[in-house]
């Protein structure tokens, strides 16, 4: 077998360093890539973002779990410290999402894993972090002039915030411009609509294909 | 002759034939300290979570109005991870206390104190305290003291993120950390059955299928859930444990418990779980959506289907929201006792 291998060789072998969980891997995989002279856009989206594809699709058939799509994203980042800096060109963001858990709740798991997927799949992503009063989302989403809004929570108690996110959206004439999604572990599909929320999606990997969707290029 | 809520509860723990299922709110992860009840009585959170007076008052409230056929304290799942070091935001009236700021950043980094200067630390002597004058003050009926699980505890004391992918990269590190914080659980256990508790429950939500799935799950959760349950059975006390979520990745595992009841979230079907393993003693589940939606005929209806299926212990879901009327609790316990 030669040892010169093409660059289709060198995407699969980032994108298999991601879904078997290997930072070392990735890294030596991105370094190798870019001797061989492979474009760091092509390495990213077709190696690094397709194994982080690949990994949220194991998710979803529940091969994998938040322990392993974490370190899925560990070796995705790893790689991906080692080729932004080649990067000829800037990349083109899907859009702005700004992301937190509502005011009240500090559980962050799965706003993490979200926020993951997000930027995994182009998004650019704005973190507010946990416990985030209502107020705050629309301030933040106004002045970034971001597309989406994504809301979680674990907590029950805490789902009356989301609804007053869509209202205060409302209130300050924004509604228009910046789609509101929500997810967690009490949250439904029917519950979103109630409350006047553009979409919802039941699990990380899901998040983005809806946030997609939401902003039109799906 | 009908006998007292705490001997049903023990009985039906025990697999004995009882009258009717006991109807109970654990405290802990699923206390009812909702707003309706401290704003008429005036015994309030934030301040009730720090003195076992005003904890053993608001328990009593609860108990009176709602109808909750038991005692449940503490009304958090922060007294374990402040003694153990991690930063608290206490909340307030309608909120409850959560982390603030973990204590480590990683497993490996985790240093132990002894589990004896703990237990006589934080807000532990209050808990029992109020577990204490409980006991005095209700003699017939059931206190429950409240734990929060190893793995929700252990996620209380390193940054949640970091601990879970060291379930799987730093096993070594990841295990002596929960043994750690099991010892000192079973300490603070026991305190609280010497102090007069009669039943201990805990709820794990970070121990679920969907964070840690089926392998994780075995290896950690069941593992050092039973430690615990095992300790305190040792003093013997029955222990009730809550699984958050779906619970299909895990359910298999679930006859390994130890426990004396499992109790379920709203979409587990106990029925059907109760026909694949009639080992089990369920506990559960009225949806606390539907408890805080506020219309008390479909809770009443709810609750019905449950005694007709056979629950042994008809309890909320999960944790109420502290916006949750008293006419939809009352609707709950009021259709299970008359």
């Amino acid at each position: 077998m030669s040892n010169i291998k093409t660059a289709d060789e060198y995407f699969k072998e980032l994108s298999e360093a991601v879904v078997e969980m290997d930072e070392e891997r990735a890294v030596t995989a991105a370094n190798a890539s870019l001797v061989a002279g492979v474009d760091a856009y092509d390495a990213i989206q077709q190696g690094l973002s397709d194994g982080m594809t690949r990994a949220g699709q194991l998710f979803e058939d529940e091969e994998y779990f938040i322990p392993e799509l974490l370190m899925c994203s560990d070796a995705m980042y790893a790689g991906l410290e080692v080729l932004k800096p080649h990067l000829k060109k800037t990349v083109v963001s899907r859009g702005t999402v700004v992301i937190g858990v509502i005011e009240g709740d500090t559980h962050d798991i799965g706003k993490n894993m979200v926020r993951i997927m997000f930027e995994t799949g182009g998004f650019n992503v704005i973190d507010l972090g946990r416990d985030v009063p209502p107020q705050r989302f629309v301030d933040t989403a106004r002045d970034a002039k971001a597309d989406i809004i994504a809301l979680s929570t674990l907590m029950t108690t805490t789902m009356d915030g989301m609804g007053t996110v869509v209202k205060l959206l409302n209130e300050s004439n924004l509604r228009d411009g910046i789609k509101v999604m929500v997810g967690g572990g009490p949250i439904s599909a029917g519950f979103a609509k109630r409350i006047g929320a553009d979409g919802y999606a039941v699990n990380a990997s899901e998040a983005v294909k809806v946030a997609r969707e939401l902003v039109g290029n799906g | 002759m009908s006998i007292s809520p705490k001997q049903r509860l023990l009985d039906t723990l025990a697999k004995k034939t009882v009258d009717r299922p006991p109807v109970i709110c654990t405290g802990g992860m699923m206390n009812s300290a909702i707003v309706d009840v401290m704003t008429a009585s005036g015994h309030t959170l934030p301040e009730a979570h720090f003195e076992a007076g005003r904890m053993t008052d608001l328990a009593g409230d609860i108990h009176r109005d709602t109808g909750f056929e038991n005692l449940g304290i503490p009304f958090c799942m922060t007294v374990e991870a402040e003694v153990l070091g991690s930063e608290i935001d206490f909340g307030s009236l309608a909120c409850e206390p959560k982390i603030a700021r973990e204590l480590f950043s990683s497993v490996k980094d985790v240093t132990f104190k002894d589990t004896g200067n703990m237990l006589r630390s934080g807000r532990i002597a209050q808990v029992a305290g109020s577990a204490e004058r409980l006991s005095r003050l209700y003699p017939d009926q059931p206190v429950i003291g409240s734990l929060t699980g190893p793995i929700s505890t252990a996620a209380s004391l390193v940054d949640p993120m970091q601990f879970l992918k060291e379930l799987r990269k730093e096993r070594d590190s990841a295990h002596r950390v929960l043994q750690y914080v099991s010892n000192f659980l079973i300490g603070f256990a026991h305190t609280l059955i010497e102090s007069g508790a009669t039943v201990i429950c805990i709820g794990d939500p970070t121990a679920t299928g969907e964070i840690l799935g089926p392998r994780m799950f075995e290896e950690y959760a069941v593992t050092y859930l039973n430690r615990i349950i095992d300790g305190i059975h040792a003093a013997g006390v029955p222990v009730l444990v809550h699984i958050c979520g779906e619970m299909k990745a895990v359910k298999p595992s679930i006859p390994q418990l130890h426990a004396d009841a499992i109790s379920t979230d709203a979409f587990v079907n106990l029925k059907l779980l109760k026909d694949e393993y009639p080992q089990l003693t369920t506990m559960g589940n009225v949806s606390t959506i539907l408890l805080e939606s506020g219309d008390p005929e479909k809770v009443a209806r709810r609750t019905e289907t449950l005694i007709r299926e056979g629950i042994d212990i008809i309890s909320p879901a999960c944790g109420l929201s502290t916006s949750t009327s008293l006419a939809t609790i009352r609707a709950m316990t009021n259709t299970v006792k008359y």
